[in-house]
């Protein structure tokens, strides 16, 4: 487990890093957002963020901060860091070269496999917890306020769903031996879906309509996860799990 | 009452899509033996060991390693032995310690101690990172890995390629004071000279299938009717084949050398005739009754060398 801390450790770090620092940029910039938000409503090219801007004129500083943490930092950085974290699980070491040493240990697929799977899931989502907790203290610095509770329940949100996207990559991964076209299909698959979310027509077909405003100002609203995304999404984490076990252990160096 | 061997292995056989890789093949290897597996490349070996250490699942048949049966992803069996495979590929951000450390992760501290012991006897460096060791170095350092742990079978792929000769001799005596101490080796090598030196027995492999099982009792038994004459070059080596050809023996050009056959019935009495022989050039070395390994493959695959 040494060894594989480690390298996840600096990644997560630096990506912790930059949530934090696109929060604490978005945070401070509130106020100046909330002068001129009709502004913004008018000039914004998409009716859909248009629609996202209103959203925040209507109900305030929460769905700012919905919007600029889990809709658009964790969504974009959180998918980026879900594929790199999984996706070189398996496959970087068949591409280094080093997988028939690692299958060689005396120790069973599947401990190997689900202790990658566990650091490289905390590494994407621990950050997001930790950059959530920051968010009330921020706040304050600005003369407003939020409760963590509620913000805490849409980092499970979002983990659950950034798990999914984390747990595909990962099966991908016990299956083939070059990760870097795999990491860029899945990189093209998730703009070309972040694209799609943004055209009224389309937006439905997109899987980031799993994770937007609508969702975490719902969860803000309830004070519950909304059951019928997280437990398909709980479900598909499992099946794509239960897949990559299944092809790891038939994996081949 | 018989004791049952280290390694036993019967109908194990593996599939890659379309290609065999191994038939089934059946495999003994006792206790304190050290069994070399030669092939040409493809034939089949690594996959073998490989099947034996659980890295790649059989297809089918049976494989017992120190009286535990093979099965799921083979954790029980790689317990129970060591492998090294044949590629040499390292953690080169980890140094000589720490990737002693991960390699034998799932065994005893008392085996990283040995490990780290051996290795400082190899002279490796284990405070400095391995993408500083040389090719041979990271090859002692497995080496180091693979016979640190108490276990009684050993597998061993290629495991002195890419290594000098006083290192690949260093490895070769370690091996075999290790297998006269009760341990089981199957090591599969592309050089003749070490398998000559260290090995009990030979199988040879061929399109995954065993071609081959050779003792030194059997080798000896086909050296029997074969007589090799070394020449100093090769014009003088090609005027002993005529005149050779002459006598109605068979024989075979390798090079400066020449293979004969002196024929079954009384291959000595052939032997002296042929020297005798007054049109014969006479060669700097004889040597009867010993058939070099590269013959025998050449014999079993008709190829050169592997």
């Amino acid at each position: 487990m040494e060894r594989t801390l480690r390298s996840y450790l600096l990644p997560s770090l630096l990506y912790a890093l930059l949530l934090e620092a696109m929060l604490a940029a978005a945070i401070i910039y509130w106020p100046d957002f909330e002068e001129n938000i009709d502004t913004y409503g008018d000039i914004l090219p998409f009716e859909s963020v248009r629609k996202m801007v209103e959203s925040i004129s209507d109900t305030g500083v929460a769905a700012y901060v919905n919007l600029q943490h889990f809709y658009k930092a964790c969504n974009v950085l959180g998918t980026c860091a879900a594929v790199f974290f999984a996706v070189g699980a398996v496959a970087g070491e068949a591409n280094r070269g080093t997988l028939e040493l690692w299958l060689s240990r005396p120790i069973s697929r599947t401990r190997m496999l689900l202790e990658r799977y566990v650091a490289g899931a905390l590494a994407m989502i621990v950050p997001i917890f930790l950059t959530t907790a920051t968010i009330p203290w921020l706040l304050e610095q600005v003369g407003e306020e939020m409760s963590l509770s509620g913000l805490m329940l849409c980092s499970v949100h979002e983990s659950i769903f950034l798990m999914v996207l984390y747990s595909l990559a990962f099966c991908l991964s016990t299956v083939t031996s070059r990760p870097m076209p795999v990491a860029l299909g899945l990189l093209f698959v998730t703009i070309f879906q972040f694209s799609i979310y943004l055209v009224m027509e389309w937006t439905h077909y997109s899987w980031f309509r799993l994770a937007d405003l609508d969702d975490f100002q719902s969860i803000l609203r309830t004070g519950s996860l909304d059951a019928s995304i997280c437990v398909p999404l709980g479900v598909a984490n499992v099946a794509l799990l239960g897949a990559a076990l299944y092809l790891f252990h038939r994996r081949v160096p | 009452m018989s004791q049952s061997p280290a390694i036993l292995v019967r109908g194990l056989s593996r599939r890659f899509g379309a290609k065999q890789a191994l038939a089934p093949v059946d495999l003994e290897v006792a206790s304190g033996e050290i069994v070399g597996l030669i092939g040409p490349n493809g034939s089949g070996k690594s996959t073998l060991l490989r099947c034996l250490a659980g890295v790649v699942r059989k297809d089918a048949g049976e494989v017992q390693i120190d009286g535990v049966t093979l099965a799921g992803d083979g954790v029980n069996v790689r317990r129970r032995v060591t492998y090294s495979p044949g590629e040499v590929n390292a953690y080169g951000e980890l140094t000589g310690a720490g990737q002693l450390a991960w390699l034998l992760r799932g065994r005893d501290a008392e085996t990283l101690t040995r490990a780290s012991g051996l290795s400082q006897e190899l002279g490796l460096p284990l405070n400095k990172r391995v993408r500083t060791y040389s090719h041979g170095m990271k090859r002692q350092l497995l080496f180091a890995a693979a016979v640190a742990p108490k276990v009684k079978v050993r597998l061993l792929d290629e495991m002195t390629e890419g290594l000098d000769p006083a290192m690949r001799a260093g490895i070769l005596d370690r091996l075999r004071a290790d297998a006269d101490s009760g341990n089981a080796i199957l090591l599969s090598s592309h050089h003749f000279g070490e398998i000559d030196r260290v090995c009990d027995r030979l199988v040879f492999i061929s399109g995954g299938e065993k071609l081959s099982e050779e003792s030194p009792e059997s080798i000896a038994e086909r050296a029997r009717g074969l007589a090799s004459l070394e020449y100093p070059d090769l014009p003088t080596a090609e005027s002993a084949y005529t005149a050779i050809s002459e006598l109605g023996l068979a024989a075979e050009e390798r090079g400066a050398r020449l293979l004969v056959r002196l024929g079954d019935e009384d291959p000595q009495a052939a032997l002296a005739r042929l020297l005798a022989a007054s049109d014969l050039p006479a060669p700097t070395s004889v040597v009867y009754g010993k058939l070099p390994l590269a013959d025998l493959y050449r014999e079993l695959y008709g190829g050169d060398a592997c």
